[in-house]
């Protein structure tokens, strides 16, 4: 009987993670190449809906791994589900995609098995019977042939982008779909998962605002940003920096203007307390209008912008500010 | 809080292993490369059955390119590249074939010329070039005959076991700010080689780390040091020919200083001027980036200059030690080339043709250790005897007390100099002592406070934007650029030192010294002195002044994570 190949498809939260695609196709290039059964296998909640998803593909046959212990994802429970299921239908290769969470469990499965991993290929070869994995070495500069000198099961992860997921071939029929009921005993899970982190907002994106406050090192002290905020939101525009006030933590570095930040071409920039280094100057000069405040009548800042503003900005600021909303309420 | 980057310790790093392993990728180590190939070829020629592979023979730059980091004048001799390509001048990018040289001496409003020019800086027969483009060039040559070149990983420690250097350990890549892995992390590789060869250039930090662990250095003259610091220009055309070589000393120097500037003009247009400043001056309020700018303001170089356009700015060290400040360049388990070990001829200024020459004979030794797969002191000490009885030693040995005369100030420079020219370099006696630079520097109590006579090269330059400029401004000209959230490659043992001692005894000459603005002193009112040391270590353009002339020694220049630093395009 032909030698099996298992490719276990990545899911999070009942959607699969399209890299999947790609780690199929993979599968069955390497299918093809040595004559091997392709099989694919989903774990965790949800895995039954995936599963008939997954089995669209051309795939000899599907696995949905269920328990209640697989949800949410651990890496404990997943290495224990599919060091059953990998026991127990004995494929030759297993192949994932080089994702966090299969960074996450693989090498638990791995050892777990007394196995070792050739992880983040980015493609094979089948020479005299021999399956030779492609790795990069020196961030790309070598790549290097790796093969297993083990007896199966074989594990191997993909690098995204290796191979195409759109050329996952469907099946000519739907492949079958078997459910796997695993037992995890709890002592298994020494993981206990907290809230899923949510990624912050979308970070401000400078390049699309069309009114800047900027302020530099003439801001003295982070609570004095305060100022600069009242007015950046008086004018309805957005507030940014120079390098120093970034590098200070008193800022976000997606609000650093300059040859090392963003560049920006508002309708009006507002450099407050910002001399002008030229470092600073590439980030902004594209700008429509550009109004300057400083205390140093010789900053550079001066020799760009449209109007010049010599004095010091804790009295110029707070009063501008009263203004722009005076005007903006008086219509 | 300041995070200073040192390799990550408690894992397990790839090995690799390597026949030879060159740091550096500079004209020492790419000739270096190219010798020790050919002789494989002639080798593998000859002996069919027995051949060398050259697979396991590697280059490791720093930089993103070859030659990025390459910064000199330069006036290149071409008689060690004659010896390792005959007829290289047909292929090699050299601007111009010098055509004619003056020296001058210069007072703030007027200059002489001197009515002779003095042997050592007779360039006749040697060429303008830009060290960039050749090296670039080289190291194509390098590549071409199948020596793979790594550039983007630095050699960021030696490895040893017991007095023997087994191999070179790459920069971590993917650390944070706060020293910890990023989701890009990649361990640096441990090249476990039979030879490791030094090629790092001026005071190189694997250099450093060998010279300290076994004491090299013990009997030899302590190293000297001066930055050049360098600026091209595209003047209108006529203003200076291609090939001509203009020398200067005296202003804006006084009798304190050492140090002086170059211009030589090069091809469609393009000037290369710098000023070098010797880093034992003794006002730590000395900025060389001014000094620089002081020297273009004399009606002579503005002149030369106006009407014209800065297009690259760049700083680097160079060693003026001399033939007594090279420390044994061969052990075991290594060899050292070029301005890593100080061959340096501090008359003619020139260093290039001397660097490739050490290259070359490295490689013959290399090549033997191959052979004999031996490469234990005893086997590399051929290294150390093939350069004493090479044209190095004969060039250097006759200036071997230059820099030294001057400790004394200008005038004691000039008349042992003169003396030594008389007497084969010998001067007053044999063998000059001398002081590490930072030595020289005196303590503000000691000085005048308005400066005296120094006053106009003290501080930073406020530049006109035209024919002068601020620090930051020429920094920016240097493309200098890093991964910005990775720890501080200057490492400084201790900061109470710069925010107690340093800011009150030598006023922070950090801030002056460092052509890049890396250094800064902040106000902190919770520092006994108000201000508390910050760096800017992106802004490093690897010119290792600081390591060399902080008065206190507490600086260690590392390398940075590899593929940072700046972008000599045309220096």
């Amino acid at each position: 009987m032909a030698d099996t190949i298992l490719v276990v498809v990545e899911q999070r939260e009942g959607k699969l993670n399209r890299v999947s695609w790609e780690t199929i196709a993979a599968g069955q290039a390497i299918a093809a190449a040595t004559g091997w059964n392709l099989e694919a296998t989903v774990v965790g909640g949800s895995a039954s809906t995936l599963a008939a998803e997954v089995a669209a593909k051309k795939v000899a046959k599907v696995y949905a791994v269920e328990s209640p212990k697989l949800e949410p994802y651990t890496p404990d429970a997943f290495a224990a589900a599919l060091k059953q299921v990998v026991t127990t239908k004995q494929p030759k290769l297993v192949m994932m995609p080089h994702t966090y969470q299969v960074r996450d469990f693989v090498p638990k499965l791995a050892t777990a098995m007394g196995r070792a991993v050739i992880s983040d290929c980015i493609g094979f070869r089948h020479e005299n019977g021999k399956l030779i994995f492609t790795r990069q070495m020196f961030q790309g500069k070598f790549a290097a042939d790796v093969s297993f000198n083990s007896d199966a099961p074989w594990f191997a992860t993909f690098q995204n982008g290796a191979f195409r997921g759109d050329k996952a071939e469907a099946g000519a029929s739907v492949a079958p779909v078997e459910t796997i009921n695993v037992e995890i005993a709890d002592n298994v899970i020494r993981n206990k998962p907290q809230e899923v982190f949510k990624e912050a907002k979308q970070a401000v994106d400078l390049t699309q605002a069309e009114i800047i406050v900027s302020v530099g090192r003439g801001i003295k002290e982070q609570k004095n940003i305060e100022i600069a905020k009242q007015l950046a939101d008086a004018l309805g525009g957005d507030l940014a920096a120079s390098r120093p006030i970034c590098d200070n933590g008193w800022l976000p570095m997606d609000r650093q203007i300059g040859s090392s930040g963003q560049t920006v071409a508002p309708k009006l920039y507002l450099a407050l307390g910002i001399s002008g280094a030229i470092q600073h100057i590439v980030g902004m000069k594209g700008a429509r209008t550009i109004i300057a405040v400083n205390k140093d009548s010789e900053a550079p800042i001066f020799e760009i912008a449209d109007y010049a503003i010599v004095g010091n900005l804790f009295e110029i600021v707070p009063p501008l500010t009263e203004e722009v909303k005076k005007a903006k309420a008086g219509g | 809080m300041l995070i200073f980057r040192k390799p990550i310790e408690g894992i397990e790093r790839p090995q690799m292993p390597a026949d030879v392993v060159i740091v550096g990728g500079g004209p020492a180590g790419m000739a270096c490369a190219l010798r020790l190939s050919q002789l494989i070829d002639q080798h593998n020629a000859e002996h069919p059955d027995s051949q060398l592979s050259k697979e396991n023979i590697y280059v490791l730059e720093k930089a993103r390119e070859v030659g990025q980091h390459c910064l000199s004048g330069a006036l290149l001799d071409p008689r060690s590249m004659r010896e390792l390509l005959p007829g290289f001048e047909k292929e090699a990018p050299l601007d111009a074939e010098v055509t004619k040289e003056a020296v001058y001496f210069l007072t703030q409003h007027s200059k002489f010329k001197l009515p002779i020019t003095p042997p050592p800086l007779r360039d006749h027969g040697n060429y303008v070039i830009s060290l960039n483009r050749f090296v670039k060039w080289l190291g194509g040559k390098v590549e071409e005959t199948g020596i793979t070149i790594f550039t983007g990983f630095a050699g960021s420690e030696l490895l040893f076991d017991g007095n023997r250097v087994t191999g070179v350990r790459t920069d971590d890549k993917g650390v944070d700010k706060e020293g910890h892995k990023k989701s890009n992390f990649e361990p640096g590789y441990d090249l476990n080689a039979k030879v490791v060869i030094l090629a790092e250039g001026p005071r190189g930090s694997l250099t450093k780390q060998l010279v300290n662990k076994f004491d090299l250095a013990r009997n030899a003259n302590p190293q000297t040091y001066g930055v050049g610091v360098k600026e091209l220009w595209e003047v209108p055309s006529g203003r200076i020919s291609p090939g001509e070589v203009i020398y200067t000393m005296g202003w804006p120097l006084t009798t304190k200083e050492y140090g002086g500037a170059w211009i030589y003009g090069g091809k469609d247009n393009v000037v290369s001027l710098g000023f070098v400043t010797g880093l034992d001056y003794p006002d730590p309020r000395l900025d060389p980036q001014r000094v620089l700018q002081d020297f273009k303001q004399h009606p002579f170089v503005a002149k030369l200059l106006e009407g014209g356009k800065m297009i690259r700015y760049g700083a680097k060290s160079m060693p003026y030690g001399g033939w007594w400040a090279i420390p044994p360049v061969a052990g075991d388990g290594w060899m050292i080339l070029g301005d890593s070990a100080g061959f340096l001829n501090s008359a003619r200024l020139k260093g290039i043709h001397l660097a490739i020459k050490s290259g070359m004979l490295a490689a013959e030794t290399a090549f033997e250790a191959l052979i004999k797969d031996d490469s234990s002191a005893a086997a590399l000490s051929s290294y150390q005897k093939n350069v004493e009885s090479s044209w190095i030693k004969d060039e250097l040995w006759k200036v071997r007390n230059i820099h030294q005369g001057f400790e004394g100030g200008f005038y004691a420079g000039m008349f042992h100099t003169a003396l030594q020219m008389v007497t084969g370099g010998r001067g007053v006696r044999n063998r000059y002592p001398a002081h590490a630079g930072y030595e020289h520097m005196r303590k503000l109590a000691e000085l005048p406070a308005d400066g005296g006579a120094e006053a106009h090269l003290l501080g930073p330059a406020k530049g006109d934007g035209k024919l002068t400029f601020d620090k930051l401004t020429d920094l920016y000209h240097s493309g200098t650029k890093h991964e910005e959230d990775q720890p501080a490659h200057l490492v400084i043992d201790d900061t109470n030192i710069c925010n107690t001692r340093c800011v009150k005894e030598f006023g922070s000459p950090c801030q002056n010294f460092c052509p890049a603005n890396v250094y800064e002193m902040l106000d902190d009112a919770s520092q006994p002195n108000g201000k508390r040391i910050s760096l800017n270590p992106s802004n490093c353009v690897h010119c290792k002044t600081c390591d060399i002339a902080d008065p206190y020694q507490i600086i260690t220049w590392v390398p940075p994570e590899g593929g940072g630093g700046p972008n000599y395009d045309g220096m």
